[in-house]
């Protein structure tokens, strides 16, 4: 089958790469967002609960204003940044969801600069469902 | 087994024939015929098939992290480094390793693209959202999600002279069917619209040969010529999968909140909202 295609290809006089879908696998090349990751810390992830002050559904990305009690026992406000609606609409968030006052649970990657803010991995709503952030952003690797 | 027929086949006109009997389109007299007749000739907009084909919504395929689907075409290979010139390879490469330095520092550079400037041509045909394309009489047109991007090419035309195309982020696109593939040709980008960071002049040309394998799935193989930066044409394609009833969102840009650090010129989000 792929022998053919190969055949085929080069027949319509396009010079194509050998096809290795096995390396197309992991690496599809799929820009992954509107910006790198790289200035959160995925691999030192935190859980925060909290309430929530505003939860804006725009582009180029969603946010939750969260004010959660950090580890040192005193409260703060924490900016959550999220995917995008068309990214979060695909995997069935509504952009009523969550609401100011709501009670929720999200585990972030934290910003690198030890800012009160992160990328979302997993929140958890009032009524106890759990949402991701999409395939770009990745999973939690908490709990 | 149709689609390895087909493949095999160096005829194009048992292609047409083919192809229409694939996508099933209601082109009963085409459908019917044998293959080894000679098809129809196409009409002034290319085979049955591919007048109505191309219309819907798109997704690139594969989405990341999914696995490719036995039952389609391979993935297309990784997108291969460009062939610069020797002149502009250094620079290239410099910036390629900056940004990955930049990157594990944390402080991701603050591109075009982060100010929520589109993606522009031919970086758009990346599909990062879905896509929808729209064929009408003398036209299609491409839409991308993100962005609120939109491409038009104008089939059946004259391309201008490069030289009298306007630079933009889509530039000037002519095209015509040749049976299942939609030959387009692209001039007019602008100099600071790039692909992978790379360099190009306004002789830059891109070639795209839209290929409707199946009804549900096509595939762009893209072909940029610059005679000024490049040795040799720059190839790779992508691939795409229809994604059925599918409405496409707006994308406004309407609340930014990454900022350039005017420290490190990396890229910071605002804390606290606007």
């Amino acid at each position: 089958m792929r022998q053919s295609i190969r055949a085929w290809r080069r027949s319509m006089g396009w010079s194509v790469a050998p096809l290795c879908a096995a390396v197309a696998l992991g690496a599809s090349g799929v820009a992954l967002a509107h910006h790198s990751f790289a200035m959160f810390d995925s691999a030192h992830q935190v859980k925060l609960a909290g309430t929530v002050k505003s939860f804006e559904w725009s582009n180029p990305h969603v946010y939750i204003e969260l004010n959660a009690t950090g580890a040192d026992g005193s409260s703060k406000d924490y900016t959550v940044e999220c995917a995008n609606p068309g990214i979060l609409d695909r995997i069935g968030w509504k952009f009523n969801m969550i609401k100011p006052g709501d009670k929720i649970t999200v585990i972030i990657a934290p910003l690198k600069t030890g800012e009160p803010g992160g990328l979302l991995k997993q929140v958890t709503l009032p009524d106890g469902r759990v949402f991701a952030n999409g395939a770009p952003a990745g999973k939690a690797s908490i709990k | 087994m149709l689609q390895i027929t087909r493949r095999n086949s160096s005829s194009m006109a048992a292609t047409c024939v083919l192809a229409a009997v694939c996508l099933g389109v209601a082109a009963p007299a085409l459908a019917a015929a044998p293959a080894a007749q000679p098809a129809a000739p196409a009409s002034i907009e290319g085979s049955a098939a591919a007048v109505h084909g191309l219309t819907g919504t798109w997704n690139r395929y594969p989405q990341l992290g999914e696995a490719p689907d036995p039952k389609l075409p391979p993935p297309p290979p990784p997108v291969a480094p460009p062939p610069l010139k020797a002149q502009y390879k250094p620079d290239w490469n410099a910036k390629q390793e900056a940004i990955k330095e930049a990157d594990a520092r944390g402080e991701p550079p603050f591109t075009d693209y982060v100010k929520c400037l589109p993606d522009g041509m031919p970086t758009m045909m990346i599909a990062m959202f879905p896509m929808e394309v729209l064929q009408t009489p003398g036209q299609v047109t491409i839409m991308q999600e993100a962005y609120n991007q939109v491409r038009r090419i104008y089939l059946n035309e004259k391309q201008i002279p490069i030289e009298d195309a306007e630079p933009g982020y889509w530039g000037h696109s002519v095209g015509h069917w040749e049976g299942n593939t939609l030959i387009v040709d692209t001039v007019g980008i602008k100099p600071t619209v790039l692909f992978r960071g790379v360099p190009h002049s306004d002789q830059m040309r891109i070639h795209e040969r839209i290929e409707m394998l199946r009804p549900d799935f096509f595939e762009d193989h893209i072909t940029v010529e610059d005679p000024v930066y490049l040795t040799a044409p720059w190839s790779f394609t992508y691939a795409y999968t229809r994604l059925p009833h599918y409405k496409m969102l707006e994308y406004v840009c309407d609340s930014n909140r990454e900022y350039k650090d005017p420290k490190t010129g990396g890229t910071r989000m605002r804390i606290g909202g606007h």
